[in-house]
C-alpha cells in the first residue's frame, strides 16, 4: 500500500489540472487532503504494530526498489499531510490558478516519496524533481525578484545533488547495492579511510538541503521571497527543510565507521548563532522568519549530533514542532503583510487590537518557538538540554536567548495601538482613502476590498496550528511516547529550573532587543550580507574540503 | 589498458566544472558548467560497471560476461532529469534577461536589490 501514498497526491494533482472549474477543484483538493491526512494517521497506527515494507517491481528488497515505513518516516508522512492540509485550507480563497494546485499536490507526493524510500538513487530523483517544483512555486507570481530567487534555489540545489550523486556512485562502487539497509551492512565491514570520500560528497549535498552554515544562502531567498505565496513559504520552512534533516539522520547510520558527530555539533551550534544574529538584523517580516529557520535548523542538527538518547528525541520532536509553529508564523505573516500592505516590521503595530484571533494564534506560535513553559517548544528544548553536559548546555541556552531576542523584535508588532504604525502606514491609509473615495464617486465600481477582515479559512488554518503548539506542550511527554515510541518522563524539578531560565532569558532578551537590536548600526550592515551564487559555489567546495580534511586528519 | 583512467578523468572533470561555476560571471556559463558536472557524474557511473573484455548487457548470448546494467539504467534517468532541469533553467534565464537586460550574476543581484 505504500506506493499509493506517493502516487495518490500526484494522481489528484493531474485530476485537478484537467478539471474544468477551478472553484470545484479547490473543494475537491481540500476534501482530498482531509482524506489523505486520515490515511496518513492510519499508516501511523499500522506502523506502530511493525515496519511495513513494499518492494516496487518484481525484485526482492536488496535488488529492487523498496519503500519502507518505520516510526520515523510515518511521523514525517503524517506531518507532511497535516501541513499540506493547512496550506490548502489557507490558500483556498487566493486566486491562484490550477497550476498552483497541481504543483502543490505533486510536491506533496514527492516529499512523501523522500520520507518513504530507502533507495539512494530514488532520493536523488525525488529531490531533483522537488527542486524544480519548488522553484516554480517560489516564482509563481512572476515577480522579478522571486524569479532570481527561484533560479538561485534551483541551480544551487542541482549542484548539491550532483555532489550527492557522486557519493552514491562511490557507495555503489564499494557495495554494489543502492538499498540503504543493505549498504549499511556492507559499509560497516569496510575500513574508515575508504568511507571518508563518499561521506564527504553525500553530506555536502545533504548539508545544502539542511542549510547548515556556509550553505544556507538559498534559504532566505527561497523562503523570504516577497511575492512567493505565503503557504509555499510555510511549507518550505515547515516540511521541505525537514526532508533535509530527515536525510541527515538517515545518512549517518550508513557510515558508522566515520564519526562526524563532533564536527556537526560544532557546525550546528555555529549555524544556530549565525542564524539568530542575521535574523535580528532583518526588518522584513518574512526574511526574519527565514533566518530564524536557519537558527532552529542549527539547533536541531546539533542536538541530533549529540549522540544521546534524550537529546536525539528532543531534536526530533523539535523538528516536528518547528514545522507547526513556523507554518503558523509564516501564514500569519502572509495575512498581516496583506492586511497592512507592508512587510516592514516597524510599520505593523497593534495586531492584537485589530485581529485578536490571529494575534493570539501567532503569539502561541511565538511562545512555542521560544520554548515558553506549557508550549511544545519547551518540551523539545527541555529534552535537548537534558542530554547535554555543562558547557554545551550554556551554548544551547545562548541559542535560545537569541531566539527569544529575535522574537521579542518580531512580537513588537502584536502590541501597540493602531496609530503607532509610522509614516509609511499613514501614507498607505491616505492612498487607500483616496482610492475608496474615487471608487465611491464612480458609483459603478465597488470599493476595492483591502481585506480589512481576514478570511475565515485562513483564520482556521492559523488558529489550528497555534492550538496544536499548545496541545503539544501540555501533553508533551505523551506526544513523544506516542510519536516516536520512546518512553520519556519529565522531571518536574528540572522543568521548573528550565522555566526559571526561560523567565531570565525573556527579561535579558527583551532588554537586549530594546537597547541594542533596534538601535545598532552594526546589525543594519549585517543585513546586506549575501553570498551570491558564486559565493555559494565556493562555500560548497569549501565545505566539502573541510569535511574531508577534518575527517581525514582527526 | 587501465580503465581507472576514466574514473580519474570523471573526478577531475567534476572539479573543473566546480571551478567553472566559481569563476564564471555569466549565468549561461554557470548552466553549461552544471551540464559538465552532470556529464562527469555520468562518466563516473559508467566506469563502475566496466572491466576488460566484457560485453554490453543487450541481446541474447552474453551470459557471465555482461557488464553491470544497473549504472546504465540509473544514468539514463539522470540524463533525462538533467535535460529537464537545464530546460527549466534556460527558461527562467530568458525571462530574467528580458526583464533586466543582463545575464550576469552580479548585475542581476544588484538589480534585484534595487527593486
Amino acid at each position: 500500500m505504500l506506493p499509493y501514498f506517493v502516487i495518490a497526491p500526484i494522481f489528484i494533482a493531474v485530476f485537478l489540472y484537467v478539471f474544468s472549474s477551478v472553484r470545484a477543484a479547490k473543494v475537491v483538493a481540500i476534501a482530498a487532503q482531509t482524506v489523505f491526512t486520515g490515511f496518513a494517521g492510519y499508516l501511523f497506527f499500522l506502523v506502530k504494530a511493525g515496519e511495513i515494507v513494499t518492494s516496487i517491481g518484481a525484485y526482492e528488497s536488496v535488488m529492487g526498489i523498496v519503500l519502507r515505513a518505520d516510526t520515523l518516516s510515518s511521523v514525517f508522512v503524517a506531518l507532511t499531510a497535516i501541513s499540506f492540509l493547512m496550506a490548502a485550507l489557507y490558500s483556498y480563497n487566493e486566486n491562484e490558478g490550477k497550476l498552483f494546485w497541481f504543483l502543490l499536490f505533486v510536491w506533496q507526493g514527492l516529499l512523501i516519496g523522500i520520507f518513504l524510500t530507502r533507495d539512494l538513487f530514488n532520493i536523488f530523483v525525488l529531490i531533483e524533481v522537488a527542486a524544480v517544483v519548488v522553484s516554480v512555486l517560489v516564482m509563481y507570481n512572476r515577480d522579478n525578484r522571486s524569479m532570481y530567487d527561484g533560479m538561485f534555489y534551483l541551480m544551487t540545489g542541482i549542484i548539491a545533488m550532483q555532489f550527492y550523486l557522486f557519493g552514491v556512485g562511490y557507495i555503489y562502487k564499494l557495495t554494489g547495492v543502492l538499498d540503504m539497509e543493505a549498504a549499511a551492512v556492507i559499509l560497516a565491514q569496510l575500513d574508515r579511510s575508504s568511507l571518508i570520500l563518499p561521506y564527504a560528497l553525500i553530506i555536502t549535498g545533504v548539508g545544502l538541503k539542511c542549510a547548515i552554515l556556509p550553505l544556507f544562502s538559498w534559504l532566505p531567498k527561497a523562503h523570504g521571497s516577497p511575492s512567493a505565496p505565503s503557504s509555499v513559504s510555510a511549507l518550505l520552512s515547515g516540511v521541505h527543510m525537514k526532508s533535509g534533516v530527515y536525510l541527515f539522520m538517515r545518512v549517518q547510520p550508513l557510515f558508522q565507521g566515520v564519526d562526524a558527530s563532533t564536527f556537526f555539533l560544532v557546525v550546528g551550534i555555529i549555524t544556530g548563532i549565525a542564524g539568530f544574529v542575521l535574523a535580528m538584523s532583518q526588518n522584513d517580516i518574512k526574511l526574519l522568519l527565514a533566518y530564524s529557520t536557519v537558527s532552529q535548523i542549527g539547533l536541531i542538527i546539533s542536538s541530533l549530533s549529540l549522540g544521546n538518547e534524550y537529546a536525539n528525541t528532543g531534536g526530533l520532536y523539535h523538528a516536528f514542532n518547528h514545522a507547526l509553529f513556523k507554518a503558523a508564523l509564516f501564514m500569519g505573516a502572509g495575512v498581516l503583510s496583506k492586511a497592512y500592505g507592508t512587510r516592514n516590521l516597524d510599520e505593523i503595530r497593534g495586531v492584537f487590537k485589530r485581529f485578536p484571533l490571529v494575534g493570539v494564534a501567532m503569539f502561541m506560535a511565538i511562545l512555542g518557538i521560544t520554548g515558553a513553559p506549557l508550549f511544545n517548544g519547551s518540551i523539545s528544548k527541555y529534552f535537548i538540554m537534558y542530554g547535554t553536559t555543562w558547557y554545551i548546555t550554556w551554548l544551547f541556552i545562548l541559542l535560545n536567548l537569541g531566539t527569544i531576542t529575535v522574537f521579542a523584535k518580531f512580537s513588537a508588532m502584536l502590541f501597540g495601538r493602531r496609530g503607532d504604525e509610522g509614516a509609511g502606514q499613514q501614507t498607505l491609509k491616505f492612498v487607500r482613502k483616496v482610492e475608496t473615495d474615487l471608487h465611491h464617486r464612480d458609483a459603478v465600481a465597488k470599493p476595492r476590498n483591502y481585506s480589512e477582515a481576514i478570511p475565515i479559512n485562513k483564520q482556521i488554518a492559523i488558529i489550528a496550528l497555534g492550538l496544536i503548539c499548545f496541545v503539544g506542550g501540555i501533553f508533551g511527554s505523551e506526544f513523544i511516547t506516542f510519536l516516536f515510541n520512546v518512553e520519556v518522563s519529565i522531571d518536574t524539578a528540572g522543568y521548573l529550573e528550565k522555566t526559571a531560565f526561560f523567565a531570565g532569558s525573556v527579561l535579558v532578551g527583551i532588554l537586549f532587543c530594546k537597547y541594542f537590536v533596534q538601535k545598532s548600526k552594526l546589525l543594519k550592515r549585517l543585513r546586506a550580507i549575501d553570498f551570491g551564487f558564486r559565493g555559494t559555489c565556493v562555500a560548497l567546495g569549501g565545505f566539502f574540503a573541510t569535511v574531508l580534511i577534518v575527517l581525514g586528519f582527526f | 589498458m587501465n580503465y581507472e583512467i576514466v574514473e580519474i578523468f570523471a573526478v577531475v572533470l567534476f572539479f573543473v566544472s566546480l571551478f567553472g561555476l566559481i569563476t564564471s560571471k555569466g549565468v549561461i556559463k554557470g548552466i553549461v558548467s552544471i551540464i559538465i558536472m552532470e556529464i562527469s557524474v555520468v562518466m563516473f557511473f559508467l566506469s563502475l560497471g566496466f572491466r576488460s573484455g566484457i560485453l554490453p548487457p543487450i541481446g541474447g548470448d552474453v551470459g557471465q560476461n555482461a557488464a553491470d546494467p544497473l549504472p546504465q539504467a540509473l544514468m539514463i534517468t539522470a540524463i533525462i532529469i538533467g535535460v529537464a532541469v537545464t530546460a527549466v533553467n534556460m527558461t527562467m534565464l530568458i525571462a530574467l534577461s528580458r526583464q533586466f537586460k543582463t545575464t550576469e550574476w552580479d548585475l542581476l543581484k544588484k538589480m534585484k536589490m534595487d527593486e
